[in-house]
């Protein structure tokens, strides 16, 4: 069976995903791309592109097996868990809701806006400096027209007002979450470490140099963080970055809810 | 009694989901009717169950459960019955990435039809713009003031309606495409991503006849048959209190013909 993971920088989903692998135990061959470079458009001997093609998470990881492009970085992640050492998810029933809902939470409200602040710090300067064919070409492979649309708002420099003030409040809000939850001395966000931990990571840890004040005072948000970073699964995933500061590594993301 | 109870609008979007997935499990649960066009759900005996307002709910014993695909998949889990999942990892993998790409991306822009068409003008018949307006105040969700704002004062922009309409011309295309690789719409077998999608897409040859039909949609038509024929799906849409919940009757019939796309907005529960 060909299975292959295609991954950005160890940051947002990539990151997410990269972690869950190491904890699975599963060998599985990772290639990292240029998510900025719209690399993910172009993935050799996909066969079943829908997921990736329309997936709503935008530019994250790809995991390809016979052909199928599997995406949306939660769903990789039990996917992985599944496949492999089944540590990462609650058996109980409702602490399998709750964690659930934390990931959706995550997904729905952190992510886009993490996504659009980061894109805003990071990756602007970027596609604005392409050249109109080089720029055309790449949103040329891209099969959704929704998210074509954000990369052209990225290099567009369109990032208003309402949606930066909206999006500072989300990852705060994200932030003061992650905070609350741990108040009660619990050293993972559901008590025993989850998916909820790296994708909610993965999110924010590019944050804390784009909305500071996010993080100012949320000194048990701070700790966890230190924690996930230390994790072994997450040092290997730090490990693949090939800039610097995999953290500034943004692309396109999921879009902010339509209805408001 | 149970300790189950159910606090459901119409078996529809989703509402639908949970009781589907529910009489699908054969699970007992008592059902509780609430009525959104009444706004029952922001009055003060809901928001002690649900403090979102937001419906369906779900209490199991002391335990309170909100978000329809969740609860799906906690009902799933926390009951005997047939498993509304797949066994295989990665055929569970496409229908979580079907319930997402449904949930998030594709229902919004059906239910903005739904609302212009349907909820805003039925609740402002029903109530009249003073109470409505003191009604919307009352709701706890910004986002959901939002919704209702836009749908009872008719303020969907041209531009939001048609990116809806592109959004359900290229899923419906989505959805006939995967229902020609197999019978059901993310495995071989029966599961939550087609109770999902039969809440979404089982009124679609009557509110989008130029779009789903038995001459362009296949298979989507043969799926929605095959789920209609359920026994379970039977029992739950015999829930449904007003005119929206017996479309479903359409599925009755053998062939559906493409009918203009004016057909499917007279048809008033676009």
């Amino acid at each position: 069976m060909a299975t292959i993971l295609y991954h950005g920088e160890p940051n947002g989903p990539s990151l997410a995903v990269l972690a869950a692998l190491g904890e699975s135990g599963l060998d599985i061959a990772c290639q990292p791309i240029d998510l900025l470079k719209g690399e993910r458009h172009t993935l050799p001997q996909v066969t079943e592109p829908v997921a990736r093609d329309m997936g709503v998470e935008g530019e994250g990881p790809v995991l390809v097996i016979d052909g199928e492009a599997m995406t949306e970085s939660v769903f990789i992640a039990q996917y992985l868990d599944e496949a492999g050492a089944n540590t990462l998810q609650p058996k109980d029933a409702h602490a399998h809701w709750q964690m659930l809902m934390w990931c959706r939470r995550i997904t729905e409200r952190a992510a886009p806006a993490a996504a659009f602040l980061g894109c805003q710090a990071s990756a602007h300067d970027a596609l604005a400096a392409m050249d109109e064919a080089d720029f055309a070409a790449l949103t040329d492979a891209i099969a959704s027209e929704d998210l074509r649309h954000r990369w052209v708002a990225v290099r567009a420099g369109d990032f208003p007002e309402g949606p930066c003030a909206d999006s500072v409040t989300k990852v705060s809000d994200a932030v003061k979450m992650v905070d609350d939850q741990l108040a009660d001395g619990r050293e993972w966000l559901m008590g025993p470490l989850t998916i909820a931990d790296f994708e909610t990571y993965g999110w924010l840890a590019g944050m804390t140099a784009v909305v500071p004040d996010a993080f100012a005072g949320k000194d048990r948000a701070a700790a966890w963080m230190e924690r996930v970073r230390a994790r072994p699964s997450v040092q290997a995933a730090l490990a693949r970055a090939t800039m610097s500061n995999p953290e500034a590594s943004w692309a396109p993301g999921p879009e902010i809810n339509r209805w408001g | 009694m149970t300790d189950i109870t159910l606090y459901h609008w119409e078996p529809n979007a989703n509402s639908g989901k949970p009781m589907l997935a529910l009489m699908e499990k054969g699970v007992k649960f008592d059902s509780h009717y609430i009525d959104m066009l009444n706004f029952d759900q922001h009055k003060p005996e809901y928001l002690a169950i649900n403090p979102q307002g937001t419906i369906p709910a779900m209490t199991h014993g002391s335990r309170v459960l909100v978000e329809s695909t969740a609860i799906m998949e906690y009902v799933n889990e926390a009951f005997d019955g047939p498993d509304l999942m797949p066994a295989d990892p990665r055929d569970r993998w496409r229908v979580r990435w079907w319930m997402k790409f449904m949930d998030q991306w594709l229902a919004p822009s059906f239910s903005m039809f739904g609302w212009k068409f349907f909820v805003g003008p039925n609740a402002l018949k029903a109530h009249g713009q003073e109470k409505i307006e003191a009604q919307i105040e009352q709701i706890p969700l910004p986002e959901r003031r939002t919704a209702w704002r836009k749908a009872v004062f008719g303020l969907f922009s041209e531009a939001e309606m048609a990116e809806s309409g592109r959004r359900i011309d290229v899923g419906i295309k989505m959805l006939e495409a995967e229902l020609a690789k197999r019978e059901w719409l993310a495995s071989d077998q029966y599961s939550l991503a087609d109770v999902n999608g039969f809440n979404l897409a089982y009124a679609m040859p009557l509110s989008q006849p130029h779009l789903s039909n038995d001459e362009v949609t296949p298979n989507i038509m043969r799926w929605l048959r095959a789920i209609y024929r359920r026994p379970a799906t039977r029992e739950c849409w015999k829930l449904g209190r007003t005119p929206m919940a017996s479309r479903v009757e359409i599925l009755e019939q053998d062939y559906i013909p493409p009918r203009d796309e004016a057909e499917g907005i007279a048809s008033g529960v676009r």
